[in-house]
């Protein structure tokens, strides 16, 4: 059964929201979902992206 | 296609440097692109085995505020860099030499063995190099 874990990587600086999604994803099962929430200043200051691992 | 290596070559020990090359080594590795670092000169300060993080680096006004702003600290980077992607990081002969260090008076756990420009640079033919 896939799962989906949420990061909450906002107000983190450059590369912080990269590394803890890497990281993340190295511990997670092929299938599962991770969503990534990082600051953007556009888009109701937040900006998020939902990535699945493939291999 | 696999993207050519990363060579870094970090000599000065600005904060403002070492945490843009910090940013690269562990960006690149973590995007699947192999990093070797080698480091010299007034860099190798800012890996000397437990230096206040806070005096570690010598730095201007944006170090001033990436220090206020809690932006993430370099050392650290490498750190990331290393255990999340393919990352070497040696210290230079040279510099172990000059300032009469050993292995042990660098930050644990982070380096691999020191090396010599020759072959540093004859591993960096293959791939692009960047100094800071």
């Amino acid at each position: 059964m896939s799962q989906r874990k949420t990061i909450d990587a906002r107000g983190a600086f450059c590369p912080g929201p990269l590394m803890e999604l890497i990281a993340a994803l190295k511990l997670v099962e092929i299938g599962d979902e991770i969503e990534v929430l990082s600051t953007d200043k556009e888009q109701d200051g937040q900006w998020s992206i939902v990535v699945r691992k493939a291999k | 296609m696999s993207s050519p290596p990363l060579f870094l070559v970090l000599v000065s020990g600005e904060h403002e440097k070492i945490q843009m090359a910090g940013m690269m080594a562990s960006v690149a590795a973590v995007s699947e692109r192999p990093v070797q670092v080698f480091v010299s000169m007034n860099a190798i300060y800012a890996f000397r085995k437990d230096a206040d993080p806070d005096t570690r680096y010598q730095g201007g006004e944006f170090s001033k505020l990436m220090k206020e702003k809690n932006a993430p600290d370099a050392v650290t980077l490498f750190e990331q860099g290393k255990m999340l992607g393919e990352m070497k990081i040696h210290p230079c002969s040279m510099a172990m030499d000059i300032t009469g260090w050993s292995e042990a008076d660098l930050v644990e756990d982070l380096f691999d063995e020191p090396l010599g420009l020759t072959k540093f640079l004859a591993d960096a033919e293959t791939g692009q190099l960047v100094v800071l």
